[in-house]
């Protein structure tokens, strides 16, 4: 009779949030610190993963003409890029104008012979192209007879890439450890507030409830405050977030070549559940001390 | 065929263990039988100690500190454990029941403690409402009993007060409220006058007989010597392990034999009789 599902009953007994509603406050937003660090950190992940995936592509190619190579063929073979799927946008670039653009960087390369700057067709993709689709291309460009070579960017691609991988890992592994401190510091949060609130449970103990009965109220009243921590945590850092992109949201997209944006709503509602979680098994687990009488 | 229904009927009505038994009334609430509890192996608190407590007597309990008055309790509430022999409360051996049965134990007993153990964050109602929420009693009806149980303690009308605002007399009055709310078979009072005056100390112990008056078993653990010449009732005596019983109460004549150990001639008295 005494353990059946969610009803009054758990409500009456659940008397922490009328009784004490500072220390529950408290606890909730000492969870929340927690669970800023950890949300942090999942924002590092998230982020430096749209990096390595924006920057594994370079998204560009440089199509090098042969020296021979007319100009109809030049208009023909930028107007079938263009019309290509995933291609941006397209620019011949003549000889000439490679000449006045290298030099313009650097006076020492202007005694480099004509041939060291020969016409190309530069080609800017968006990002539906995959590097799969990126190659393809590349190899039917590379038969063409007015074509004499591709440049895809591939190894400085790949480098780049790598290097962002090890920074998603370092991020992923930083995410564990903040992971971990955080369980430590909802389990030591859970214990210290059912130590204070040992009575509660020797007088139900006393007046002969069951370990379900006990337990109810704790564990509901732990994942409750597990998942508003979490989300507390999530809105503070949302703040924070949108605070800082307002302000560097321009700078940073430039650089980056991608716009920072905030955990996904389905990471945000697993952080919130992870809460309820950590916090409903943290309770359950320290009241099994205390029930053990 | 029909008598095959019947004993079908018959079987499934009277199950094991839930088979009425008219002598049940008649037997004892409480038997100690041979019971040995220690808490370190060279320093036994209860040495075969045997005791019988009637239904709806009122005993107290006294002896020096640490003589066992609580550990008595204790074992009755199965908050510890009898190391060796038998105690029955309603006829069941406490010390055998398995843990899943322990909270129904404690439903049928009532606890009353020094120290209250009330919620002090909770209301007197919420304090006293709780006893009942356990056995999963409707809202409307523990409104009613423990509106009751409040006013028999002389609380009516406080129930809204947190218990943390109270006087020590009436956080006392709140825990007797709580033990006798549900109707326990047995009330199990641990000093429950230690923290109070001398004059609150006597309400308090009213409080008790008429609770007894209504016939509910009282078990009253005390060293408070007054308390004891209040009215003759029996008083166990523990000392040394064992259990003394004096059935009609102690006299003027042990009052003069209490020295710095009243208990310490109660041997030589001829009105003890040893459990």
């Amino acid at each position: 009779m005494t353990s059946g599902g969610l009803g009054p009953r758990t409500f009456g007994t659940w008397r922490a949030g009328r009784s004490d509603w500072r220390l529950q406050v408290l606890t909730v937003f000492s969870l929340s610190v927690a669970f800023v660090c950890l949300a942090a950190s999942l924002l590092v992940v998230t982020n430096v993963e749209a990096l390595r995936d924006r920057w594994s592509r370079a998204g560009r190619a440089t199509v090098y003409l042969k020296d021979a190579t007319k100009e109809a063929d030049v208009t023909a073979l930028s107007q079938a890029l263009q019309q290509t799927a995933g291609v941006a946008r397209v620019r011949h670039v003549t000889s000439d104008e490679a000449r006045r653009e290298v030099v313009a960087t650097d006076e020492a390369l202007s005694a480099l012979p004509a041939r060291a700057f020969p016409a190309s067709i530069e080609v800017a993709f968006d990002d539906s192209v995959t590097d799969e689709q990126l190659k393809t291309i590349a190899l039917k460009l590379r038969a063409l007879p007015a074509v004499d070579s591709v440049e895809t960017y591939e190894r400085w691609t790949e480098r780049l890439s790598s290097v962002l991988g090890g920074g998603v890992t370092a991020a992923a592994c930083l995410f564990v450890i903040v992971l971990a401190a955080v369980i430590s510091v909802v389990a030591s949060t859970m214990r210290l507030l059912l130590q204070r609130r040992k009575i509660e449970v020797e007088v139900l103990r006393l007046v002969g409830a069951t370990d379900h009965f006990v337990r109810r109220p704790f564990v509901m009243e732990g994942a409750t405050q597990g998942a508003m921590g979490a989300a507390l945590a999530l809105a503070m850092l949302g703040i924070m977030f949108l605070l800082v992109r307002q302000r560097f949201d321009h700078h940073l997209a430039n650089m980056l070549g991608v716009m920072p944006s905030f955990l996904p709503w389905p990471i945000a509602l697993g952080m919130i559940a992870l809460g309820g979680m950590l916090g409903a098994a943290t309770a359950f687990f320290s009241l099994r001390r205390l029930t053990t009488v | 065929m029909v008598g095959n229904a019947a004993s079908r009927f018959r079987n499934q009505a009277i199950r094991q263990g839930h088979r009425y038994d008219p002598s049940a009334a008649s037997r004892p609430i409480l038997v100690f039988d041979n019971v040995y509890k220690s808490y370190r192996p060279d320093q036994p608190v209860l040495r075969g100690m045997s005791l019988t407590v009637e239904r709806g007597e009122f005993v107290f309990v006294t002896g020096p500190s640490g003589s066992g008055k609580s550990t008595l309790l204790r074992l009755i509430h199965r908050t510890e454990r009898v190391d060796d022999g038998r105690l029955l409360f309603l006829g069941r051996d406490v010390a055998r029941l398995p843990e899943s049965a322990i909270p129904a134990l404690r439903r049928n007993v009532g606890v009353v403690f020094q120290d209250f153990r009330l919620v002090p964050g909770w209301s007197v109602y919420d304090n006293v409402a709780i006893a009942l929420e356990v056995i999963g009693l409707p809202q409307r009806l523990i409104r009613t009993r423990v509106g009751e149980a409040l006013e028999r303690v002389g609380l009516a009308g406080r129930g809204g007060d947190a218990a943390r605002v109270l006087s020590g007399g009436e956080q006392q009055r709140v825990a007797i409220a709580r033990a006798i709310v549900h109707e326990p078979a047995l009330i199990l009072a641990d000093e429950p006058t230690g923290n109070l005056d001398p004059q609150l100390a006597i309400d308090i112990l009213g409080m008790f007989e008429d609770i007894h008056e209504t016939g509910t078993t009282v078990l009253f653990a005390t060293h408070d010597r007054s308390l004891l010449d209040v009215r003759p009732r029996r008083v166990v005596i523990l000392d040394e392990g064992k259990a003394t019983d004096v059935p009609s109460g102690l006299g003027e004549d042990d009052a003069d034999l209490a020295g710095d150990d009243p208990y310490a001639d109660f041997e030589t008295d001829g009105d003890l009789a040893v459990a």
